[in-house]
């Protein structure tokens, strides 16, 4: 990975790293990426990708309503709220 | 000591301390992030329920790493936790150790139970997974990651484990009730022939933790069960696959911290892009941001088929190879982790730590079956082996 992707990452992933962390997430990266050529090494053309470790069935239920939350209960963890809303900077000139 | 990120306010006589990482009501839960700092869920994890049904009482709420994914707690936003001599314990092993605990349940995503347990002398059970639901958990790396309980002994495990395992319709990936219900009940044992140990992995430790392998391999041996030494080179795919997928999941699951609905919101901001990365860039520690990127990276267009997806087909890989070598012993023996100490110095000045050692607790993560550490040493069995991994656990409690 080389600098110019990392930044488009951590724009992608809103995140801003110093000039430190980023010479450490390019050697960090640089380590991962030599350590997985190994997983090229073994011929997987005729093998399926394991999504489930477990048999999946898929889970039917009826449709009802159960806990319900009130919003003043949902807006209690909220950073900042206003009039029973969650309260962000505005995104509309 | 600092094992603690709340505790309860009175002890109950049989309690279980929970790690950060399991929702709770009436208690903060943090998964030691500064993100989480102070947020209250509106609903506990069907784990602690269960735990409340059965009288259990909760001990508090221990210190735990960011979203785990660390090595044993070190990037904790409250502060490492440990010992006097400076070495690192969880802060649920502490818990258990020192007395205010019964046992702990919490969550193993990336092998910190188990190798918290190898190094308190304790015993922890990583259930195959869907056995016990992660309903109510933060979740990181949701295809491995399973809800774990750590206690003394084998017997105090297996008596926390079968009150949280069973079928949760609110989990999708919880297995049906008579799946969950078979390995309820008794420890195996006396159903055992023959144990694998893994030699390279083996090698790979230190000279102390190469001797609790040995001790193990005699305790084993004097109840008559043979033990055998292979050499194997699938199993350490595990380390680099399991990073790649859980890299990737921790990636979307933690896109939804973004400072607007709840959890940490920088004060710092003069427009709606600013608040997302400046609360998301201020609340995560270095390796939370680094494995976010990662797993960015592995999802991306150029990345998925070569690196994601091959990551999805090596499980397969491993998984089938594991399942062919469960047809020739009853369980593999290898390290949890390559020392039996590590001080909070070291690990905090090698970012690589959690990777390096995820040799050891990877393949179990990765491949979804049980795992048991103890006596400073880890059993990885076939799915649905729960029980017999806690008899050998016990044969090897009575000879440490």
């Amino acid at each position: 990975m080389d600098k110019k992707t990392l930044i488009r990452l951590e724009k992608l992933n809103q995140l801003s790293l110093t000039e430190s962390e980023e010479a450490a997430a390019l050697d960090f990266f640089a380590r991962r990426g030599n350590q997985a050529e190994a997983l090229n090494g073994i011929n997987t053309d005729d093998t399926e990708r394991m999504v489930h470790v477990m048999p999946m069935t898929n889970v039917i239920r009826e449709d009802k309503q159960s806990k319900v939350f009130t919003r003043d209960q949902l807006l209690e963890g909220a950073p900042e709220s206003m009039d029973g809303y969650w309260q962000v900077p505005r995104l509309v000139d | 000591m600092n094992k603690y990120i709340t505790k309860a306010a009175e002890s109950a006589a049989k309690a279980v301390v929970l790690d950060d990482m399991i929702l709770t009501v009436g208690m903060p839960t943090t998964a030691g992030s500064k993100m989480l700092d102070g947020y209250n869920s509106l609903f506990e994890s069907e784990a602690v329920t269960k735990l409340k049904s059965a009288g259990y009482g909760i001990a508090g709420k221990a210190n735990t790493g960011e979203f785990g994914l660390d090595f044993l707690g070190e990037t904790s936003h409250f502060g490492a936790c440990a010992d006097e001599s400076g070495n690192l314990i969880s802060g649920c092993a502490a818990a258990i150790n020192d007395g205010d605990a019964f046992a702990a349940v919490s969550l193993d995503t990336n092998g910190t139970p188990r190798r918290a347990a190898a190094l308190a002398g304790l015993t922890c059970l990583k259930p195959t997974y869907g056995t016990v639901s992660r309903y109510g958990i933060v979740p990181a790396a949701c295809s491995g990651e399973a809800v774990s309980v750590t206690a003394k002994c084998a017997a105090d495990v297996a008596e926390v484990a079968d009150c949280i395992i069973a079928h949760d319709f609110k989990d999708g990936t919880s297995l049906p009730e008579e799946v969950c219900n078979s390995i309820k009940g008794n420890i195996k044992q006396g159903e055992f022939k023959k144990v694998a140990v893994i030699k390279n992995l083996v090698d790979s430790a230190d000279s102390d933790t190469q001797a609790k392998i040995a001790s193990a391999c005699t305790a084993l041996n004097n109840s008559g069960i043979a033990t055998e030494e292979i050499n194997d080179e699938i199993l350490p795919l595990s380390q680099s696959a399991w990073f790649i997928l859980m890299s990737a999941e921790a990636c979307n699951n933690i896109s939804r911290y973004d400072g607007i609905k709840f959890g940490y919101r920088s004060p710092n901001y003069k427009n709606i892009d600013e608040l997302y990365t400046n609360s998301r860039t201020e609340a995560f520690g270095l390796l939370t941001k680094l494995t976010v990127l990662y797993g960015s990276e592995c999802l991306s267009d150029d990345n998925y088929m070569p690196v994601y997806d091959k990551a999805m087909r090596i499980r397969r890989v491993i998984s089938e190879h594991l399942n062919s070598l469960f047809e020739k012993y009853d369980a593999l023996l290898l390290p949890a982790c390559s020392k039996t100490a590590y001080s909070e110095d070291e690990v905090k000045s090698d970012i690589d730590t959690a990777y390096n050692e995820s040799l050891y607790t990877a393949p179990a993560s990765i491949s979804g079956v049980p795992a048991v550490a103890c006596a400073g040493v880890q059993f990885i069995g076939k799915a649905l082996s729960d029980k017999v991994l806690l008899g050998l656990a016990q044969i090897c409690e009575k000879e440490a």
